[in-house]
């Protein structure tokens, strides 16, 4: 199945014009990334970071502007220090934003733990972070059942923040804030009898919720994973089946194939120890074709791209770099850096970032 | 006759909200990823921010909140600062909860539509009119994620007997529509083998020759549907039952067509539609894990059936398929 086709190009040029031009601003159909902005800036400054381009495509002015706005965003208050979004609920005057935060302008977890790995991609040296702060932060989002709240008092709760708590944790090298054995127990009321784990208890097993059950487990400072041999082969196998015919992966049984479960289930089978048993030509050659002609990935074929998708088909291919033949046009351009697949960051990058963020350092 | 939607009137320029002070969002000079508001956006949010500054909650409040819910339904402090309100001011939540009726089938996928709609059933506590609605929404989406966690949600947080009665007619019904749901073949597992059993279904025994008898007979239909599949796996693995007991019922499945020996009425072990796709990738999938568990000779004849998944049935997994093979060998070595 691998030799009898030929690999596109890999259109890196085009993928990083994309990613630059959505951080210079995005129409307003894309409003409703208005209080998610942190995470569409690391999927693109992580785009140019993978494809390293981030030097090329981005002035040093404006890599240090950038860094300002993201530190603009670090802000401390009664439940601990983090990032928000964007200023989305910011006001204006120079005083109100040097003081404490109101409770509908709190940091969010999800948006620390992609603030902390932009500003990582950035080669920031993270002397104004509040690092203790950021602990209380994250006591002050577990909740008794052991699950994370997106912003302290409320927001949504699922495995996903539990993730984001965890790398923030791991980068700080300090889980004194963290009821572990409470997290474990969240995690292992989300396994579904597929081998998959869902997105809260009770619910169908979906490849996002999957790579964050297997990294956090990864992530967490103990000496055994709590799995079975025999469920983690159960894992396996569920993630194996969910590559479908066209080398993409699905997210959940019986769905259609799309670039990001490429990298939830894929990296949830290179956390396991399994990813050389995917089929890495095939799914390169789906990705290949998830390309849009002017730039960017799309979720699937005739889509249309956005920073999300592009991000982690890349990152898809740093952790999968297909075999190439003599007969395929370009087949450097499938050539990438090895992907730190717990924090999801390129390996430099995700050193840099526990170097710096660590709390001894 | 050409209808042209009026460009709603400015905050700015409505009278009743003169004694609010709008404030503007501040941006640095080099924003990263801005997004460029439309001046409806950008005006409503100026007088929401004002509104936060003075920490009013009232009925206009409600009226801003939704506004900009409806241009931006992903804006968590919008919901947030609505759900207070709401309390704040002892509003009619079940008329909230029509509003959000709507709202939902608009925004399916967003999150915030659907946590919101949790507050709102935790303060009203009537979850049973709660799955009426979501099966109404199911006719637009039957696989939507939130949906189907919040029915999972409603069920097993307020646990009532009477909430539980119809839930497998309704997975039936949908699996009827569509075999190859699986959030309907998890929502099955969800309703009868963890919350939802229910008093007076002590008999698992019952219950399991049941789920057996409706599993496979769904199987044989169509027989290429991994869900299925997973939920007889599921239901063994879970009641202990070693796979092996499935050998009669499986092995047709691993042959052609052609290769089918006489019909006979075995209601425990229904054969392959005529019409089905065979052999069965899923099949002789699972014969192989039947002979791997046997072990010593058995252990050759999962390999040959490992061969011909990943030479044949199933060439994309080839890799997976040349591991097993390998692990099982080395198996029988040791
Ligand atoms: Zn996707």
């Amino acid at each position: 199945m691998t030799k009898d086709f030929n690999l596109p190009p890999l259109a890196r040029l085009a993928h990083a014009g994309h990613a630059r031009r959505c951080l210079s601003g995005l129409p307003d159909s894309q409003i409703e990334l208005d209080s998610g902005r942190m995470a569409v800036a690391f999927y693109c400054l992580g785009a140019l970071d993978l494809l390293k381009m981030l030097q090329d495509k981005v002035s040093m002015t404006d890599r240090e502007s950038w860094q300002e706005w993201i530190w603009e965003q670090h802000t401390r208050g009664k439940y601990g220090s983090g990032f928000r979004p964007s200023p989305f609920m910011t006001v204006s005057s120079e005083v109100e934003r040097t003081t404490s935060y109101t409770d509908y302008d709190t940091p969010h977890i999800i948006m620390t733990y992609t603030a902390l790995l932009t500003l990582a991609i950035l080669r920031d040296d993270f002397s104004q972070l509040d690092k203790q702060g950021i602990l209380l932060l994250l006591k002050a989002c577990q909740r008794e059942d052991g699950s994370f709240s997106t912003i302290p008092g409320g927001g949504e709760t699922d495995l996903r923040t539990l993730y984001c708590a965890f790398v923030i944790a791991h980068l700080l090298d300090d889980w004194s804030t963290i009821n572990l054995q409470n997290a474990f127990s969240f995690i292992a009321s989300c396994r579904s009898y597929e081998g998959g784990y869902g997105q809260s208890a009770h619910c169908e097993a979906n490849g996002g919720t999957t790579y964050i059950a297997m990294a956090a487990m990864e992530l967490a400072p103990v000496s055994t994973t709590p799995l079975t041999a025999l469920e983690k082969r159960k894992t396996i196998e569920w993630a194996l089946h969910n590559q479908l015919e066209s080398g993409g992966f699905c997210g959940r049984t019986n769905k259609l194939a799309d670039a990001c479960y490429c990298f939830w289930i894929g990296g949830s089978l290179k956390i396991l120890g399994a990813g050389d048993l995917v089929d890495s030509r095939s799914l390169a050659s789906f990705l290949a074709s998830c390309q849009f002609r002017f730039g960017g990935i799309a979720k699937a074929p005739g889509e249309h791209p956005d920073p999300y998708h592009t991000y982690l088909s890349l990152a898809t291919l740093s952790m999968f770099p297909p075999p190439v033949y003599e007969n395929d046009a370009s087949g450097s351009s499938w050539i990438f850096d090895p992907l730190d697949p717990l924090i999801n960051a390129r390996q430099e990058t995700a050193d840099w970032a526990r170097k710096y963020i660590a709390i001894k350092h | 006759m050409s209808v042209s939607v009026p460009e709603p009137l400015r905050y700015a320029d409505r009278p009743e909200w003169n004694d609010v002070a709008p404030v503007e969002q501040y941006e640095n000079v080099n924003p990263l990823a801005p997004i460029f508001y439309t001046n409806e956006y950008k005006d409503a949010t100026d007088y929401f921010r004002g509104i936060i500054k003075t920490g009013e909650k009232s009925q206009r409040v409600l009226q801003l909140t939704e506004h900009i819910i409806r241009l931006n339904p992903a804006h968590y402090t919008a919901w947030q600062y609505r759900y207070e309100t709401l309390l704040a001011i002892e509003a009619n939540l079940e008329d909230e909860l029509r509003l959000m009726d709507e709202l939902a089938i608009t925004y399916l996928k967003t999150y915030q539509v659907w946590h919101h709609r949790r507050l709102l059933m935790l303060q009203i506590r009537k979850p049973a009119p709660e799955l009426v609605f979501i099966a109404r929404t199911f006719q637009v989406d039957p696989k939507n994620y939130h949906t189907w966690s919040y029915r999972q949600w409603l069920l097993a947080y307020f646990n009532d007997a009477n909430l539980w009665i119809g839930e497998l007619d309704f997975v039936e019904e949908l699996l009827n529509d569509d075999i190859r749901n699986n959030s309907a073949w998890h929502h099955r597992f969800f309703t009868v083998w963890q919350s939802g059993v229910r008093e007076g279904e002590e008999d698992r025994e019952r219950v399991l020759r049941r789920e057996l008898i409706y599993v496979k007979q769904s199987i044989s239909l169509a027989p290429n549907n991994a869900s299925a599949w997973n939920y007889l796996r599921g239901i063994l693995d879970h009641n202990s039952i070693p796979y092996q007991k499935m050998i009669t019922f499986v092995q047709p499945y691993t042959l052609l067509l052609d290769e089918q020996v006489a019909d006979l009425v075995d209601l425990e072990n229904p054969p392959p539609s005529k019409s089905a796709h065979l052999p069965c990738a899923s099949a002789i999938e699972f014969l192989a894990d039947i002979y791997e568990a046997e072990g010593g000779n058995s252990m050759l004849k999962a390999t040959e059936l490992w061969k011909s998944l990943g030479n044949e049935h199933d060439i994309s997994r080839k890799k997976y398929w040349e591991y097993r093979i390998r692990e099982g060998l080395r198996a029988i070595q040791t």
